[in-house]
């Protein structure tokens, strides 16, 4: 095909993880169940580090991509936790 | 061999490298014992009110809840793409500071960033691509976060009662 013969492997990469982005976002839009949201939403923020990582081949790309990835995961535990009743200070 | 089949291909045995590293990082750390916060405990309790297994839903809750050793995993990918093998251990490092952030007191994040590093080196020098790896990493989460839970959770759970004994 013509169209991909330029393509590298990090195209490739690109393509699968916008493609599994889109479908965790439809997942995470149609799941009723605020708590059973949460680990689409994960998949959703695998997809999107990995696609900063694949655009931004720059050292501070790895920090950018580990920041979104930790933060959205902090998000997660916040509204999962907020959702089952409070801190866990135990 | 064309170069979208034969990367695909390559993703796919990513992938599954991928997952064989972080399910095997996680089971060694026993994530699917105890949720590490109670939000891990409450994901855990909504997915076995569909259907499906406490066990491996404590695990996906813990995975939800801090970077475990799939987050360490696809950042290693990351780092080892953009920078080798420095890139990778920068990538544990934020890994380790991640964790702490999320009030994680496990080392699984950090020790399967770190075996990660070096796995995806490897593969490196065999002839592929460390981008191929940030791609089987996500198809290999998607297989436990994103598709089914139900029946992820107890895939989980039977590998947790082999692990545990």
């Amino acid at each position: 095909m013509e169209g991909e013969e330029g393509m590298t492997p990090a195209d490739v990469a690109l393509v699968l993880c916008g493609a599994v982005a889109i479908y965790a976002g439809i997942r995470v839009a149609l799941e009723p169940d605020t708590l059973r949201k949460l680990p689409f939403l994960n998949v959703l923020s695998f997809a999107i580090t990995g696609i900063i990582a694949l655009l931004l081949p720059h050292p501070l790309g790895i920090v950018a991509a580990a920041a979104y990835f930790v933060g959205s995961t902090l998000e997660s535990n916040a509204i999962a936790s907020t959702y089952a009743g409070g801190l866990d200070r135990g | 061999m064309d170069i979208v089949l034969l990367t695909t291909v390559h993703i796919l045995v990513a992938a599954a490298v991928c997952w064989l590293n972080f399910i095997t990082i996680d089971m060694f750390f026993k994530l699917p014992e105890r949720g590490g916060v109670v939000g891990a405990s409450a994901i855990a309790r909504h997915i076995e009110a569909r259907g499906g297994s406490l066990d491996g839903g404590t695990m996906m809750g813990n995975i939800v809840s801090s970077p475990d050793a799939s987050a360490g995993t696809l950042l290693a990918a990351c780092g080892v793409f953009i920078a080798g093998i420095p890139g990778g251990l920068l990538a544990a490092l934020l890994v380790f500071i991640g964790n702490r952030i999320c009030h994680d007191k496990g080392y699984a994040g950090t020790t399967g960033c770190l075996t990660a590093t070096f796995l995806v080196y490897g593969f490196t020098l065999a002839g592929f691509s460390a981008a191929e790896f940030i791609a089987g990493m996500v198809i290999a989460i998607l297989s436990i976060q994103g598709i089914s839970h139900v029946y992820a959770s107890r895939v989980l759970s039977r590998i947790w009662r082999v692990r545990r004994g």
